[in-house]
């Protein structure tokens, strides 16, 4: 007799995380980050930044995905169902990201000021925060995995990208571009905080939704993620970037190395966030086994 | 017309004759299933084994379909969910979403061949001519829709005639399966469905799918106690349902 995990336990998703599913995870991660890292730049007004964020976006999550495809050749069919597949919607606003982010960032180079500029610079950063927060769509319509299945996973996502962005702009003000350090870090600090109290809210939730649910909370905090959730995204992710941001507020700026390695940890730190929301992700058994 | 069909557990002697007949079928390359067999133990006080041959369910609201961001999974008019491989990307998102886990991505090490050091069989070439699998897409039973497709522009009527039939369904030595049109109160699906009382995999996803499974045995001892009724009730709560409410 053959009894098939798969049927009677819960079963990890493979196909997004392992062997070249990696590449989905950086993709996933790239998005968020270079559109949180243009929003923060739209604040600040920093060309740089936009630029950063714009060559993010259109070269490694464009280029991850690619890698990704099973079929990179037909890669322009994908567009083609956004009334119904999140995905589709998904490469319909990267592609509009690097469009309007294009043409936004020649006309901010070559033509600043006008009213095209701004159009284009709304309508790019429509486009990315669209391309911010689809990834957390994607995940949570799947209703087979409980620990995505919540509204707080795009939320969660938007404001992980925007931490991130408001990391590469202290590396940007420090790096002598257009962006107010002490506010780069204030709004890092605050988004800190704000996550993670939202990925604690998360956690809770997806414990209390389903056995299954569970099970993927106590993988990342007991079982074969407790590394990447409490080294990754506990300790890198937050309290040392907390720390490093406390120091520099009471004892004045903190020095740029120190700085730049929070920045460092807050990115490994978003990494490992969505490392382990692909990786616990989890079916429930097709079959219960009875008593 | 919804074509669908019924597992009678109580029949099922875990030959695995289905899936030859399907990997024969669909000349399916090594790495590659779309029928699988599953057999557990179910019941608290009477211990039994249950053996479940699962395939893709062709549910009527398929999330399959839904995420498929190119059109390649679609729905036929007569409810098989059908691939175009043509058409499909390989981005691995009906994978991910299908509840089942009824979907295989046809990976390069799926498809080395069966002997990779001699070449290509004969029956590997043939397969290639007749049934060709494109590595870097995703795959699933089609209940067999070119056979049904065929067998009806014969004038056949799939699940009565063998030619308009599933493979799986025809190879059964047990007759477990059981293949028919599911809007035809009178065809047999529908009566087993409806004097079994036929259930679905994992209702609450609201996806409907196509494949039922009954249970004989639970049929005919509801008839005979109150006591046994409750204790098939509870044997068959454990089949995926009300697994985690």
């Amino acid at each position: 007799m053959e009894a098939h995990e798969w049927m009677i336990n819960y079963t990890r998703q493979t196909e997004w995380i392992d062997r070249r599913g990696i590449w989905l995870w950086i993709a996933f991660y790239a998005g968020g980050l270079g559109g949180g890292l243009y929003l923060v730049s739209l604040f600040f007004n920093s060309l740089e930044g936009m630029f950063i964020s714009w060559l993010i976006i259109a070269v490694i999550k464009g280029g991850a995905h690619l890698v990704y495809l099973g079929k990179p050749l037909r890669f322009w069919r994908i567009v083609t169902r956004p009334q119904s597949s999140w995905l589709a919607r998904g490469i319909l606003f990267v592609l509009g990201f690097i469009l309007f982010g294009a043409i936004q960032l020649a006309l901010s180079f070559w033509m600043p000021g006008g009213a095209a500029e701004v159009v284009f610079k709304v309508l790019a950063g429509a486009a990315a925060l669209a391309v911010t927060v689809y990834t957390g769509f994607v995940l949570n319509t799947v209703k087979a995995v409980p620990f995505w299945n919540s509204t707080l996973l795009p939320v969660l996502f938007v404001l992980c990208g925007v931490l991130g962005g408001f990391g590469l702009s202290v590396v940007i003000a420090l790096s002598g571009g257009s962006i107010n350090l002490d506010i780069a870090e204030a709004g890092s600090r605050w988004l800190l905080i704000i996550n993670a109290l939202l990925i604690a809210v998360y956690l809770w939730a997806a414990a209390n939704r389903a056995p299954t649910g569970k099970q993927s909370v106590l993988e990342q905090m007991r079982g074969g993620l407790a590394l990447f959730f409490w080294g990754g995204i506990v300790v890198l992710g937050i309290i040392i970037p907390l720390l490093i941001g406390f120091f520099g507020q009471f004892a004045g700026n903190g020095a740029s190395a120190l700085l730049i390695t929070g920045v460092a940890c807050e990115i490994i730190g978003g990494l490992a966030l969505r490392y382990c929301v692909l990786k616990a992700g989890a079916y429930k058994p097709l079959v219960a086994r009875s008593a | 017309m919804r074509w669908g069909m019924v597992v009678d557990l109580s029949k099922c002697v875990r030959c695995y004759a289905c899936i030859a007949a399907c990997r024969i079928e669909h000349f399916l390359p090594e790495g590659m299933n779309w029928p699988r067999l599953m057999a557990l133990e179910t019941g608290g006080d009477k211990p039994a084994v249950a053996t479940y041959s699962l395939r893709c369910n062709q549910c009527q609201d398929a999330p399959c379909v839904e995420v498929c961001p190119t059109g390649a999974t679609y729905q036929r008019p007569d409810g098989i969910i059908a691939i175009d491989q043509d058409k499909c990307v390989g981005c691995r998102y009906c994978v991910i979403a299908c509840p089942y886990q009824n979907r295989t991505f046809l990976s390069k090490d799926k498809a080395k061949g069966f002997f990779p050091e001699s070449g290509p069989t004969p029956y590997e070439e043939a397969g290639n001519k007749l049934y060709k699998h494109q590595v870097g897409t995703t795959e699933k039973c089609n209940f067999c829709a070119e056979r049904i497709d065929a067998g009806l522009a014969k004038g056949l009527k799939p699940g009565i005639d063998r030619d308009a039939t599933p493979a799986c369904v025809n190879t059964c030595p047990a007759q477990a399966l059981t293949f028919g049109d599911l809007d035809d109160p009178d065809s047999e699906v529908s009566k087993l469905i409806r004097e079994n009382d036929g259930f679905q995999l994992h209702p609450e996803y609201g996806t409907d799918p196509s494949v039922f499974f009954i249970d004989k045995k639970i049929g005919q001892t509801n008839k005979k106690t109150n006591k046994t009724k409750k204790d098939d009730k509870s044997r068959r709560a454990t089949a995926g349902s009300v697994a985690e409410k």
